[in-house]
């Protein structure tokens, strides 16, 4: 006997060739039956929908990132009031970085014929490292992208409307300081126009060469400036860069990229970001439950085999071995094909989006075929192997007894694998835990939801209006009957429905949002610096030239004293945030000629704490009506007469402060305190581009004190022309440019909104994989018993519309448990990732249900049809061999 | 002549939700080399678990269980897996073929575990034996089932097994097919001068075996021997 065990032992090398043999040959066979497909599809689709997803994001989240450093000018910018060591360049350099540099100042340009105030920029010969200078050779002419950097020494290039306002033309001289210059060209657009502070766009741009500074004469000491240093390079070396900055004693300068310069940017950014990783988490969590549903399907498939193979000498190492090649010859099948197809879907994306997305995109990393492979790998692991490998447990005894109960070989086990994969896959994605959490609760809320429902439907008695015989009760003998099964299927339904549920309900909600943020006509320019004595003749004007504006707002630096007769908390002690950077803000100090440049109000009362008592300056206005955009959130705005001593304030803004309703505020306003109490608090839209205050005080409170006004206009094309007219006439006012800016965000936003809107057919496409696999998953049983049925006389009209209707049923169950799960998971992912306002789809509690009903009916019949139209014999046959 | 297959004191029981059920108790027997066994019995009196566990696929209760001298109780799984490759074939009443291979592969499977390089040559050879040489390629559903169990009966004797276990052989074929199935299944038996156990409903088919086991509700009740 025991020569018998050591022979085996020792053919078992060459019995591995066998084994891969007789492994590959059952594969290739059993592409015949239809388990082997879905399953190798439902791998395919999950490789093809993460790589293709991947792909996609990587791209254009360089694509993006790269459009916004364009913004910049440059991957980050160095700023400062006084000019930067210049070995700071050095060390940029000798770390590989590009480095580039400009100083900005506002000055008079002079001509024969007159002057004007603009905010001349003196560039290096490598501005800008990133994006591109347009120019045109004429005012108001055909833009075209400048094939050098600025201009040479002695050119200027300005912006079209300077040339009129100095009766000037391309090819004339024109004064700067001391120093003459020939204008060479008309500047359209510089990639970081809208960047810096105040003081770099109080008016129109004249760009420079760097090199011509000091002949002008113009930068004194003392004199305002804006320096800025620019680097561009790789992620890596861009980041030692920052470590080393941040070890260099000096530091009144900051180091920041796109994302704190423009928080409009950030914020779609970041929410695009956040909805492509969440639709890749959703696709690959469907394609996990579209692999294990088809796996355990193909095993259950196998039961008989691996049975069959035993009786005849296979040992349970081999049957493992000959289910681990298949799996294996699967995964590379499904790799290959997957990272093919999903190449292919990516284009595809990329070339419907050809319109939306002109840039040229970088090439795609590696990384997503790794992502790719690896999801199929770790779905193979956790859903497919679990119950291949259980097949090994298979009591060769089956071959005698048919009854042999063999189910419970595919439960436990397999179920904890692969809940801990789709766990390891959700966390290993997003790299966020909150997003995690939230989908994990959201799978375990429909879990929990799904059981007490079963409990309660499944397990009542028979339904109301059922008679015997009827399709109504066959149809609910039959989810009964199968409860485990139903439930199960319930499951499934339900976890596709509230994926493609939440994703759909998403992307509407963030479309919606963003269109709301900036609308059509969103006014593209601020005026400021108006006093109260020239807002009669502005309107007057404006409404002649039939130019869009809004209301004029009183707008005052108002210094917060005290909360309650204590001094106030400092609202950013919390974090590194420094404040809302919004225009209403940036513009005040340009207003008051603040010299700190670029940052809060807040930061500027800081730097002197310890020697003085705390006092937060602020922006803040009077008005009787509530400004677009704002929405009470607590107490209520004023009205009637009798007013005065109110105050309202932005409600998040209170919070930091920790002043709650009713609270007396001390404010210092000038030489004058006032006290207000507060009586509303407000919430605001900060990234809607129009002017926004923290603090808007009752009419009749600071009225006296005397204020400047700030409104917007919306001008387009030509109509900036009018800009000079109107500075002509009122040529004190500031006017702040961010038309440029409002058309940058616009376009990336139209980028990823489309991304978004691909993304979830994508996904969508996933989930009707899903379903199919899971109607399919149950089709044999069905058959059986509905050949038995038939058999027992039951008619096809009856069988069909047992079918129906417990597929109606099933999926009225889970069309609400998915709208249920949906809705939760909306709620927790708009509040806590998106930073949305959450509101319940009404509309969905209607359309979740009825949806899952038609379509869980169609897909179910459509498959069962076969069950019923072929004969009971040809079924019985072909179920006993 | 030293017996091939030897029952000591076997016995099986299974607990069931209604308390420990016995199938079989305390069978003894011991089958010579090439001698030809039918198993008899009303239903449910045991016959496919006494096969199942003088096969090997299955463990009895208590007792032993020897196999060409080794003993299959103290064996596991796999042990009793590689005997069964290299000493059992196998005829069961539903056939039992893996329905995505073909015939011919059907068969070559046992030869191919046994790592035996021709194992295409001599499952054709195999085939043709039992009159099957036009229907290699054909699927197991594109077959009747008397051509199934022939395919059956070719795999059965293509691991050159010393015991044949067959358990109602032509349960699932009607009278004529069923004749010559067990014709083919006699004939084979003679070539190759294996052992046959077969259990059966079957009184002519019974008959055609040299020996005759009854068993009634777990116990042997009658063990005939006849020419
Ligand atoms: N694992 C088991 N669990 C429960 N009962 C079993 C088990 N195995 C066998 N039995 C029962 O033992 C009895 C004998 O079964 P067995 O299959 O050996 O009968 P049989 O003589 O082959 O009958 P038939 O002629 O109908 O095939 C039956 O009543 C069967 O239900
Ligand atoms: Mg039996």
């Amino acid at each position: 006997m025991s020569d018998q065990g050591s022979k085996s032992v020792n053919g078992a090398g060459l019995q591995r060739l066998t084994l891969i043999r007789i492994a590959l040959r059952l594969l290739w066979r059993d592409w015949r039956g239809g388990e082997l497909k879905l399953l190798l599809f439902a791998m395919i689709m999950a490789v093809t929908s993460v790589s293709g997803i991947a792909l996609f994001t990587d791209r254009l989240e360089r694509a993006l990132l790269q459009e916004s450093a364009n913004m910049l000018a440059a991957d980050r910018v160095l700023s400062g009031r006084t000019q930067p060591p210049r070995e700071w360049l050095q060390e940029a350099e000798s770390r590989g970085l590009q480095t580039a540099e400009f100083v900005a100042f506002a000055s008079m340009v002079f001509s024969d014929q007159g002057n004007m105030l603009v905010s001349a920029k003196a560039v290096s010969d490598a501005y800008p490292l990133r994006g591109e200078l347009q120019v045109a050779d004429r005012p108001f002419g055909p833009p075209y992208v400048s094939d050098q950097g600025g201009p040479e020494p002695g050119e200027v290039w300005v912006e079209s409307r300077i040339l009129p306002a100095l009766g000037a033309e391309v090819g004339d001289s024109i004064y700067l300081g001391d120093a003459e210059f020939v204008v060479s060209r008309v500047l359209v657009q510089e990639p970081d126009r809208q960047q810096g502070g105040m003081m770099e766009n109080a008016g129109p741009r004249l760009l420079m060469h760097l090199e011509d500074v000091p002949a002008t004469n113009i930068i004194q000491p003392g004199s305002r400036l804006t320096y800025r240093y620019l680097f561009a390079g790789d992620q890596a070396a861009l980041e030692t860069f920052a470590d080393w900055l941040q070890s260099q004693p000096e530091n009144g300068f900051r180091l920041s990229d796109v994302r704190d310069e423009s928080q409009e940017v950030a914020e779609a950014l970041g929410r695009a970001e956040s909805f492509l990783m969440l639709g890749s988490l959703f696709a690959v969590l469907l394609a996990g439950i579209a692999i294990a549903l088809t796996a355990r399907r193909y095993s259950e498939r196998h039961f008989d085999y691996a049975a069959i193979l035993k009786t005849i000498g296979c040992t349970a190492g081999q049957i493992s071995a000959i289910y681990f090649v298949i799996l294996a010859a699967l995964l590379v099948l499904a790799v290959v094909l997957g990272s093919v197809l999903g190449w292919l879907v990516h284009e595809a994306i990329l070339m419907a989006l050809a319109s939306v997305i002109p840039i040229q995109l970088p090439e795609a990393s590696f990384l997503p075929y790794t992502i790719g492979a690896a999801t199929a790998l770790i779905c193979l692991f956790a859903f497919a192997l679990p119950p291949l490998l259980a097949l090994k447990h298979i009591s060769p005894l089956r071959v005698l007894r048919k009854d042999l109960d063999d189910s419970h070989l595919s439960t436990r086990l397999p179920y904890a694998l692969g809940l801990a994969g789709a766990l390891v896959l959700i966390l290993w994605y997003s790299q966020d835990l909150l997003i995690s959490a939230i989908l994990v609760a959201a799978v375990a809320g429909v879990a929990v939801t799904l059981g007490l429902l079963s409990l309660l439907l499944l397990r009542s008695g028979s339904a109301v209006g059922m008679r015997a015989g009827s399709a109504s009760m066959l149809a609910m003998s039959a989810v009964r009957r199968r409860r485990r099964q139903s439930v199960l299927q319930v499951l499934v339904f339900s976890l596709t429905i509230m994926s493609l549920l939440t994703l759909a309900l998403l992307r509407t909600d963030l479309i919606r949002d963003w269109q709301a943020q900036l609308p059509e006509n969103t006014p593209n320019h601020f005026m400021m610096n108006i006093t109260e004595s020239q807002v009669d003749g502005m309107e007057a004007f404006l409404a002649q030239r039939d130019i869009a504006t809004n209301a004029f707002y009183p707008m005052m630096t108002a210094g917060l004293v005290s909360v309650n007769g204590e001094p106030p908390r400092n609202p950013w002690d919390d974090d590194d945030d420094e404040g809302q950077q919004n225009l209403t803000e940036r513009s005040g100090q340009l207003n008051e000629m603040s010299p700190q440049d670029g940052q809060s109000a807040d930061a500027q009362s800081e730097g002197e704490e310890g020697e003085r008592e705390r006092v937060i300056n602020r922006q803040v206005t009077y008005t009787d009506s509530l400004p677009p955009d704002n929405q009470i959130v607590a107490g209520e705005w004023w009205s009637g007469a009798d007013i005065a001593g109110q105050v309202s304030v932005e409600d998040d803004y209170a919070s930091r402060l920790g002043v709650s309703l009713g609270d007396e505020l001390v404010f210092r306003v000038g030489e004058d305190e006032v006290t207000v109490t507060v009586t509303s608090m407000r919430s605001v839209r900060w990234d809607n581009m129009q002017p926004n205050f923290f603090f808007i005080f009752s009419p009749g409170t600071l009225d006296y004190l005397g204020a400047t006004y700030l409104s917007t206009l919306l001008l387009e094309g030509e109509e900036k022309l009018q800009l000079n007219e109107l500075l002509r006439q009122f040529p004190t006012i500031v006017v702040l440019e961010v038309d440029a800016l409002i058309e940058q965000i616009q376009t990336i936003i139209a980028q990823v909104s489309s991304a978004i809107e691909l993304i979830a057919v994508l996904v969508l496409l996933s989930g009707a994989l899903v379903l199919l696999a899971c109607v399919n998953a149950t089709l044999d049983e069905r058959f059986r018993e509905n050949a038995i049925l038939r058999t027992l006389g039951a008619g096809r009209r009856l069988i069909l519309n047992a079918l129906l209707l417990e597929f109606a049923f099933i999926g009225l169950l889970a069309g609400l448990i998915a709208t249920i799960g949906a809705e939760l998971s909306l709620y927790y992912l708009q509040t806590q990732v998106f930073g949305q306002d959450f509101r319940l789809h009404y509309w969905v509690w209607f359309a979740g249900p009825l949806a899952g009903t038609i379509i869980i009916a169609a897909l179910g019949v459509n498959a069962t049809r076969r069950v019923v139209n072929t004969s009971p014999l040809a079924v019985l046959r072909q179920l006993t061999v | 002549m030293t017996a091939i297959l030897e029952a000591r004191h076997l016995a099986k029981q299974v607990s069931t939700s209604e308390g420990q059920l016995v199938i079989l108790k305390d069978i003894n027997l011991s089958i010579e080399p090439a001698e030809t066994v039918a198993i008899v019995g009303a239903s449910g009196s045991g016959k496919s678990t006494l096969l199942g566990l003088m096969a090997g696929l299955d463990t009895a209760s208590s007792g032993d269980m020897l196999l060409d001298g080794d003993n299959l109780s103290a064996m596991n799984e796999d042990e009793r897996a590689i005997i069964r490759g290299q000493s059992v074939g196998f005829v069961f009443q539903s056939f039992q073929l893996l329905p995505s291979l073909t015939a011919l592969e059907n068969v070559m499977l046992p030869i191919e575990l046994k790592n035996d390089s021709d194992a295409r040559g001599k499952a054709a050879r195999l085939l043709q034996r039992v009159g099957l040489e036009s229907r290699l390629h054909h699927y197991p559903n594109q077959l009747s089932g008397g051509e199934q169990q022939r395919v059956a009966i070719a795999r059965a004797f293509a691991s050159e097994a010393r015991i044949l276990f067959a358990d109602e052989p032509t349960g699932n074929l009607d009278t004529a097919t069923g004749a010559k199935v067990i014709d083919l299944l006699f004939s084979l038996n003679a070539e190759f001068s294996t052992t046959l156990v077969l259990v059966t409903h079957d009184d002519r088919l019974a008959a055609r075996c040299k020996r005759v086991i009854r068993l009634v509700a777990g116990d042997i009740t009658e063990d005939s021997r006849h020419e």
